[in-house]
């Protein structure tokens, strides 16, 4: 016979688990729920709920049958935004993390304090820092290129303003790769390295062959965290252009942001592209944290 | 043999150099959001006039107009209410992840971790017309319970490295002595985890100090943070960058000397518990 004492006794992990699963099921499947049903309505900021109607999957026919060029245009430079930041932070941050490891200098520790600072600044005001450093009449990028080169750039122009938001991204998080890389760097066992170089390794096949496989649980982690943050990037984006110069830096993000707020309201619609950026989203983390798992049982 | 030492020498330097570069660049915004900081209104506009004579007058301007006061005040109660929560949560889970053993264990903790990767431009249309329902709306009670879905998981799976550290013997230990689970709980286990608990709430405390998306959606008037305070000093008449950075420079003081205070835990902090650096 089912009794409930007896399952929990069996169960033992409920008691203590089951508060936050039920947490975790109502501030995310809820909100997802939802979110899905708004997406096939009508709905407008400011409505009541009863004018919204049901629009079957009229809002995603707009997103994919091509005519909504301005999503497909945030869709790509969302992409691209990811792979090529992730890739950017990656490799130089693997460099950082070698230089560190390899360095003797006891000025060590205060290189590592100064790589947490940009993880510590709260992102929507160092975007406004670098807005100053980046305008064109007085910021002090152009300052210093006129005075050497003798000529300024537009970065927050129609042309430079995704490479600008990308520089932001790799100073703010470029160092938390290199720290994380670091870490493992340093936790790693030295007589693998002696045994491959009595066997004539070279320096490329020790990094090939030993230093990337015992990494590969903290390059898939790093890879992971980056590349998820970078699809959702907002905050610096959004102070640094709002979307623009026109839709030029339009990221995902701000693309529902510029459907739903005040002034659009259409929040139908903007639920449709968000579903899209949600799916995009937890494909990449699916298989990265897949990638992961498997990394970090190999390890074991 | 004096060749390769010259060699090696050669190639720390450069190591050295390069790294006082890196060093240098991520280091430099910060330096000129102080400077500026500390500049009047027309030497921030001429970034050449390096030894311009500094000022607390934004300060001063900052703390007469006391606009900002509320920013800080919201900010603050949001951080402490949301994570002594997910502390109080999180860490009941992760004694359950870490102390049990059940079939679905993994992919359970790797669906409360996946919370975290939840984008929040996705989520806050709903959140926003729930909370319109509810009549929640720019109060910090929402934005506190929004920033549970991440620093709940994050407590969960670094709570769960801390608690994996003590031997289970001590337990097992307290449990010999005719200790129940709970006063086991309370006096064998939290007094260990307690310096993780620390740590893990410093990190919550920085993460949801500097959360933007659901700040600036969900408040409109009572609840703005100090992340959303950009949004202020975009006037008519320009920027008002004294006024900002120095903003910035107040809300990055709590952070960095958070910071300071968990830098042994800070590798672990940043992989969720993941390197134990």
């Amino acid at each position: 016979m089912f009794s409930v004492k007896g399952f929990l006794q069996r169960n033992g992990h409920l008691k203590y688990v089951a508060p936050v699963m039920c947490l975790m099921m109502v501030l995310s499947i809820i909100p997802t729920i939802f979110l899905i049903v708004a997406s096939f309505t009508n709905y407008q900021l400011g409505w009541d709920f009863s004018r919204a109607k049901f629009v079957g999957i009229d809002n995603y026919i707009r997103l994919f049958t091509g005519a909504d060029t301005a999503f497909w245009h945030s869709v790509l430079i969302s992409v691209a935004f990811m792979v090529v930041a992730t890739a950017i932070e990656l490799a130089l941050g693997f460099w950082i993390a070698t230089l560190l490891n390899n360095s003797e200098s006891k000025l060590k520790p205060l290189a590592v304090g100064i790589m947490i600072l940009p993880l510590a600044m709260t992102p929507s005001i160092a975007a406004q820092v670098w807005k100053l450093i980046f305008n064109s009449e007085y910021g002090l990028l152009n300052y210093i290129l006129q005075n050497t080169f003798g000529f300024s750039v537009t970065w927050l122009g129609q042309d430079m303003a995704f490479w600008s938001i990308l520089l932001v991204d790799l100073w703010q998080f470029t160092p938390f790769v290199a720290l994380i890389l670091y870490a493992g760097l340093r936790s790693m066992p030295a007589e693998p390295y002696e045994a491959a170089a009595i066997d004539g390794a070279t320096s490329w096949q020790m990094f090939r062959f030993l230093t990337i496989p015992m990494l590969s649980k903290l390059i898939y982690l790093a890879l992971l965290l980056r590349a998820v943050d970078a699809l959702k990037l907002f905050d610096t984006a959004f102070v640094l252009t709002q979307g623009g110069p026109g839709n030029a830096t339009e990221f995902l993000s701000l693309h529902v942001f510029r459907l739903a707020n005040a002034q659009n309201g259409l929040v139908g619609r903007a639920s449709a592209v968000a579903m899209v950026l949600l799916v995009i989203v937890m494909v990449v983390s699916r298989f990265l944290i897949k990638r992961q798992r498997r990394a970090a049982e190999v390890m074991l | 043999m004096s060749n390769v030492t010259t060699h090696k020498k050669v190639r720390a330097t450069g190591r050295g150099v390069l790294l006082l570069i890196f060093s240098l660049g991520f280091l430099f915004p910060f330096i000129w959001m102080l400077l500026v900081s500390l500049r009047n209104r027309v030497d921030i506009l001429d970034p050449g006039n390096i030894f311009a004579p500094l000022t607390l007058i934004n300060y001063e301007t900052l703390f007469a107009a006391g606009d900002i006061f509320p920013y800080f005040i919201n900010s603050a109660i949001i951080a402490v209410v949301n994570t002594v929560f997910s502390l109080v949560v999180g860490t009941f889970a992760a004694y359950g992840f870490a102390r049990y053993n059940w079939k679905k264990r993994e992919d359970r903790a790797f669906f409360i971790l996946s919370q975290r990767f939840l984008p929040a431009m996705a989520v806050v249309i709903p959140f926003f017309l729930m909370a319109t329902f509810v009549h929640l709306l720019d109060t910090v009670w929402l934005l506190a319970i929004c920033y549970t879905l991440f620093n709940v998981p994050f407590t969960v799976w670094m709570m769960r490295g801390f608690i994996e550290d003590i031997p289970f013997e001590l337990e097992e230990a307290a449990f010999v002595d005719g200790c129940n689970r709970m006063q086991t709980l309370r006096q064998v286990v939290f007094p260990l985890v307690l310096p993780g608990m620390v740590a893990t709430a410093i990190f919550c405390i920085i993460n949801s100090w500097n959360e933007f998306v659901f700040a600036n959606f969900l408040s409109v008037v009572h609840a703005k943070t100090v992340p959303t305070s950009v949004m202020m000093y975009l006037s008519v008449s320009g920027v008002k960058w004294g006024e900002m950075t120095a903003t910035g420079v107040l809300a990055a003081i709590p952070v960095l000397v958070f910071a300071v205070s968990v830098q042994k835990h800070m590798i672990r902090g940043m992989t969720f518990g993941a390197v134990k650096g």
